[in-house]
């Protein structure tokens, strides 16, 4: 391999690979795959710690373990890291490190904005989280409902924190999303039309789709009640003339697609896994994308279901409820495809295999439960008690944790080249299970005898002293599980066995390169003759083989590093801590400036300065880039490309 | 020395992808979705309070649809001018480009004065606030966002004004003035529904 | 190594199995799923409950045919197409991409199971915003305020304020006007009806009726604040006579005359007098700025005025005796972190000031002086 220096643009960008200074300017999107992968891991063990905590103080009636107001904190903090900060990461990891590789491109189509969505995503989760070290971690639940975040119900910035916080994750959510859209729609492989595109990929483009259109409402409604808390405006502040139903729906629009944009990727990576280890092909392909698509459209129309109690009148009340009924049916399609997947195969039970088939159970339950208040009626008395915790942990623990630790297992030899142990993954895989079954079911029963949710103790004679035992019992079995997930993943990156290309005789064209894939992941250009290319390669007729082109005379071309995407989101991070502690005591931040009140010329300005000059050396560092030279033996069977086609 | 230019067209050689569309064309596509969404937000927010929660404020007596009419006017014949500068740039005629750019970034001008005198003037004459009463808040967080999304087009059209006097100007560039274009007129058109959603309501 | 791994999952599976018992019969009665438990949504006392329960069972038949019949074929396949020992790894089981037939066919049949739920639904969602009212019937009336974190009931045809026992004549229909005086809240009495949120600036309305006379337990059920946990109520369903003396009671006063500040009690029932007469001047001391004990007058405080006829106090968490009556006087904070009966009630503009209303933080109250109080709460009956 051979490099060749064709710097151009303004001025030279940084080069160097490794190190500090190469992590720090990275736009290669493995690495920062890689990168959202630690960091969602790391805050999944966060949110973790937190729901334990959360168990411990249940786990007896009028327990004292920790106050009502931590309480409080807890389950906000949990519900905020787990939806933001872990399991939205996490798709994103995979979406990044995966997708590119599946559709055969060199990188996504920005990479430097890809660095950016990285780099505000910690940002985002770093202000979040700061809350603990200030004493004022939002206490107003996840959803934050009006008018329990006004300042005069909430005067302290735990509310300001979580607002800053969601808008510097949505800037990472929005521009990853134009990235994968763009790389998606337009960077495609020959030959790799739409309908030959890996589900995964499918659901990355619908996820994608899906947190452009949702995450307006909710930077809206943030920078309303942001106007509210801190400039007087009267949005949702009902002495004012504010209504507080108007938070719900703009929360519910975004929150209900959310709920999708953390199931429709875990949907994908369980129909690239189950194909795999049945050696069959996805059952009806074009179902399972259309359903997909379907899923997410819908996903617009049902929001008024998480508001059944608001008072909403008949007709909004049946029309939502029936539209809700609907959407069970792709998903049904969903389960249905994959059990006809099974049908015939020869299933092999690894670990990743057995996280999948728990998938299927666990989110077919979560589907029922989900069925049952999707009735006005029975929602009634399941509303806002254990019965919808249960629920929604059943499809987002036992649908997309369970599926992205199935990923995990999945591409862990194409990430780093190395093995997992298998007899360990599935050990840890039952733990899990077993966990996860004892800490939630229990909740459906605690639910239906009335224990309403967000209290952080209960009467001792109200009958739910077993339930949450047993709960609380299940959750440590669970939190001890995924605790040996993340070690078992730090312990095969330095010890795991050697992998090879394709150890799973897997089917999806991101095994036909190196594991771990070089840095232009493919020497060649695939040409794409068939949906599931890497099996037709070695099973399938002559005519479905993948064709090879190699990349000329010039090499690869690679785009340069950059330090910009990184100022830019220091440069948010700044002025959101400015915006947050506006009006508070200089001593409370910035003890050295003095004795006044922090204005929004303290930090605010001087961080949107600090954007803006980040933004444009950007644009004027100009596109930059190198090119590569694969082996030689990498482009075995390769053919030259025509004159004038391509880098 | 630039790789695109050893290339015939690198115009052409950027529309190599799978839809024909550039890549940076594509994204601008997606974030005017996702745009229409923020403002399809602010817009209902403040319809619904108009039309659902309506406050003891007349409209009619706060606006002046005289100015706002004509500074609507100029916004919509910068979206014009804008056209004429993406025409000119794809024919490579610099100096008609740099003309139409520059009148683009001053009709834009025209319209943000526009807005800050009417600010100021319903702050200072008319008493109507951020905090005064709901509609207070609903329009002037909805147009202020609308003025922010102008600046931001005035300043991007202003800075390719000024790079096209450098050395490094290049017709390849033609592309990022086309989709600085696609956004300018994206935020004109939201004016016209603004305009028709906030203003001419009111005299129905 | 491999026992290893069998023994700690067979304590897992153990473990469970101890597990399932005890939380199907959670109460430490006999009744499974804890049925009879105090908020049990499984065992209806009134027709809205009852309704909304059998749709419940609606759902649970259709999902549970579902399990069977999907969760089945699911099983069934991962069982039968398993790679056994001795199959061949390379083997290539026959590729088939799918069957429009049969994937068409369940998605029709899912729909028709939907309809299945669909229509009792259509008439629960009716049933809840219709009551089966006779036209021209008369039917009681409560406006019910949810406050952070209690809850006041007022009955607009008598002219009268409680607070945190609502009370009312079985066998009928009773109208609730749900409004929220801080926050959202959300009235909830499990074994009666399913929730309706109370909403600042908006007036929800819902039903209620109890089959029987009965003694129900009920719980806000949306956050509202550091002690969402114990904002309860108590719901009574009375027999005819036993309401219309309970509304007679409720409009008789129990102090001399409240509006001129003569706030001693009308009848001492028997108790210490001096005791009484320094409880209620440490009562117009300390706590008549937030408290009424006129029932027609409504403070920013729980109304107080026949407090000594109720069974339970701090909004449904502690039971209503004596002693935990001076407790929860001398140390609010203690019982409802977050209180405003300890740090006085906020300024609305200013939350981080002086409170608006001060609380009994800076009372320093003595244990005897609550005694005190609370011998003169009792007298108000």
């Amino acid at each position: 391999m051979s490099t060749e220096q064709v710097t151009y643009g303004t001025w030279k960008r940084p080069l160097k690979k490794t190190g500090l200074v190469g992590f720090l300017t990275t736009v290669d999107h493995k690495k920062i795959g890689i990168a959202y992968a630690i960091g969602a891991l790391f805050f999944l063990l966060v949110g973790g710690v937190e729901a334990l905590i959360i168990r411990l103080q249940l786990m007896t009636p009028e327990n004292n373990l920790i106050s009502a107001q931590t309480y409080n904190q807890m389950f906000t903090m949990h519900g905020t890291t787990m939806v933001f900060l872990a399991v939205m990461p996490l798709s994103a990891a995979f979406f990044n490190f995966i997708m590119p590789l599946q559709v055969g491109a060199r990188d996504v189509a920005f990479p430097r904005l890809n660095a950016l969505g990285l780099w505000c995503f910690l940002a985002g989760g770093i202000i979040v989280n700061l809350s603990w070290f200030f004493q004022a971690a939002p206490d107003i639940g996840w959803f934050g409902y009006a008018p329990l975040t006004a300042r005069q119900f909430d005067p302290d910035i735990g509310t300001d924190f979580w607002i800053i916080g969601l808008q510097i994750l949505g800037i990472a959510s929005l521009a990853g999303s134009f990235n994968f859209i763009t790389t998606i729609l337009n960077m495609r492989a020959p030959g790799l039309s739409m309908m030959r595109l890996p589900v995964f990929t499918w659901m990355t483009l619908v996820t994608s789709f899906l947190i452009i259109l949702a995450f307006p409402p909710i930077t809206i409604a943030l920078a309303e009640l942001m106007f509210d808390r801190h400039f007087g405006t009267h949005f949702f502040d009902v002495p004012g003339g504010g209504k507080p139903i108007l938070w719900q729906h703009l929360f519910w629009i975004f929150g209900h697609p959310e709920v999708y944009i953390l199931i429709l990727p875990a949907m994908g990576i369980i129909s690239e896994v189950l194909p795999v280890f049945s050696r069959k092909p996805l059952f009806g392909y074009p179902l399972v994308v259309f359903s997909g698509a379907v899923i997410g459209f819908l996903g617009f129309a049902v929001w008024s279901h998480h508001m059944f109690t608001t008072g909403l009148g008949i007709v909004a009340t049946s029309a939502f409820a029936f539209l809700t009924m609907l959407i069970s049916i792709p998903t049904g399609v969903k389960i249905f495809n994959w059990i006809g997947t099974l049908w015939g195969g020869q299933i092999r039970f690894t670990t990743p295999m057995l996280f999948a088939l728990g998938f299927i159970w666990m989110f077919m339950l979560g589907g029922f439960t989900g069925i049952m208040h999707s009735s006005p009626p029975v929602d009634a008395q399941q509303q806002d008690s254990y019965f919808v915790i249960a629920h929604f942990h059943y499809v987002l623990i036992g649908g997309s944790i369970f599926a992205l630790l199935c990923g995990i297992y999945f591409w862990f030899p194409k990430v780093t080249g190395k093995l997992m142990n298998d007899n360990v993954g599935k050990v840890f895989f039952y733990t899990i299970f077993i966990g996860f079954n004892l800490a939630f079911f229990p909740m459906h029963i605690l639910g239906m005898s009335g224990m309403p949710r967000r209290t952080h103790t209960y009467k001792a004679e109200m009958g739910w002293n077993d339930a949450n035992f047993w709960s609380t019992i299940g959750a440590l079995i669970l939190g001890l599980g995924i605790a040996a997930v993340v070690l078992q993943v730090i312990y095969s990156c330095f010890k795991g066995k050697p992998s090879g290309e394709n150890p799973w005789d897997a089917r999806t064209l991101e095994w036909e390169t190196s594991s771990p894939p070089k840095e232009y992941n493919f020497g060649f250009t695939p040409v794409i003759n068939a949906r599931d290319q890497v099996w037709e390669n070695k099973y399938g007729p002559d005519e479905k083989k993948m064709g090879k082109i190699a990349p000329g005379a010039h090499g690869i071309h690679m785009p340069d590093q950059s330090w910009w995407p990184l100022v830019v989101s220091i440069g948010l991070f700044i002025a959101g801590m400015g915006v947050i502690f506006h009006g508070q005591p200089m001593e409370r931040l910035l003890p050295f400036l003095g004795q006044s009140d922090i204005s929004l010329f303290h930090m605010l300005v001087p961080g949107l300065v600090v954007t803006l000059f980040g933004i444009y050396m950007w644009a004027l560092e100009g596109p930059g880039g190198y090119h590569l030279h694969p082996d030689p033996e990498e482009l075995v069977g390769a053919v030259e490309p025509e004159e004038g086609s391509g880098h | 020395m630039s790789d695109a230019a050893a290339h015939a067209d690198p115009l052409e050689e950027l529309k190599k992808t799978n839809t024909g569309v550039e890549h940076k064309k594509m994204a601008m596509w997606a974030f005017l979705a996702s745009d229409c969404m923020f403002f399809g937000t602010l817009i209902s927010t403040h319809l619904i309070y108009r039309k659902i929660y309506p406050t003891v404020v007349d409209p009619t007596d706060i606006f002046s649809i005289e100015l706002t009419g004509f500074s609507s006017f100029i916004l919509l014949m910068s979206s014009f001018l804008m056209a004429l500068t993406v025409s000119s740039a794809h024919k490579k005629n610099i100096k008609s480009m740099r003309w139409f750019l520059f009148g683009t970034i001053v009709f834009g001008l025209i319209f943000l004065g526009g807005q800050v005198y009417e600010f100021s003037h319903f702050v200072h004459h008319k008493e109507l606030t951020l905090s005064s009463s709901v509609f207070g808040s609903t329009f002037y967080v909805l147009t202020g966002t609308h003025g922010v999304h102008v600046a931001l087009g005035v300043l991007w059209l202003a800075s390719w004004l000024i790079f096209s006097f450098t050395k490094k100007f290049n017709w390849v560039h033609s592309l990022d003035i086309e989709t600085a274009g696609l956004y300018w007129h994206f935020v004109d058109i939201v004016w016209i529904v603004i305009f028709t959603a906030v203003y001419l309501v009111e005299y129905l | 190594m491999k026992w290893i791994a069998y023994i700690w999952i067979g304590i897992l599976l153990a473990l469970t199995a101890i597990s399932v018992p005890q939380c199907l019969n959670s109460g430490g009665e006999t009744a499974l799923f804890n049925a009879t438990g105090q908020q049990s949504t499984l065992d209806p006392q009134g027709p809205l409950a009852l309704n909304q329960v059998n749709i419940f069972y609606v759902t649970l038949w259709v999902t549970l045919f579902l399990f069977v019949t999907v969760g089945g074929a699911l099983a069934f396949a991962i069982w039968k197409f398993r790679m056994r020992k001795g199959d061949d790894p390379n083997y290539v089981p026959p590729q088939s991409h799918g069957h429009p037939l049969v994937e068409m066919g369940l998605v029709v049949g899912s729909a028709a199971l939907l309809v299945v739920i669909a229509i009792p639904t259509f008439g629960g969602i009716l049933l809840k915003e219709r009551p089966p009212v006779m036209e021209g019937e008369e039917v009681l009336e409560v406006n019910v305020t949810g406050y952070q974190w209690w809850w006041g009931f007022e009955y607009p045809e008598y002219g009268f304020h409680t607070a945190n026992e609502l009370v009312f004549p079985a066998g009928k229909v009773v109208k609730l006007n749900l409004k929220a005086n801080d926050v959202i809240h959300s009235f909830w009495l499990p074994k009666l009806a399913g929730k309706t949120d109370l909403m600042p600036g908006q007036e929800n309305k819902m039903w209620i009726q109890a089959d029987e006379p009965g003694y129900f337990w009920g719980q806000c059920a949306e956050y509202c604040g550091d002690s969402h946990a114990y904002m309860l109520f108590r719901a009574k369903a009375l027999s005819e006579d036993e309401f219309t003396a309970w509304l007679e009671q409720q409009q008789t006063a129990t102090v001399t005359d409240a509006s001129l500040g003569d706030y001693t009690p009308v009848n001492s029932g028997g108790a210490d007098e001096e005791l009484v007469l320094t409880g209620a001047e440490l009562f117009i001391e300390n706590c008549a700025r937030c408290h009424s004990v006129d029932s027609k007058v409504q403070t920013m405080g729980p109304n107080l005025a026949h407090f000594g006829s109720r069974t339970s106090i701090a909004a449904g968490w502690l039971e209503n005796e004596s002693e935990n009556l001076v407790h929860w006087i001398l140390h609010p904070d203690k019982v409802k972190p977050g209180n405003f009966m300890w740090e006085g009630f906020p300024d609305p503009i200013d939350p981080l000031g002086p409170p608006q209303m001060e609380g009994l933080m800076d009372a320093n109250l003595t244990e005897a002086q609550a005694e005190a109080i609370a011998a003169y709460l009792y007298t108000l009956k």
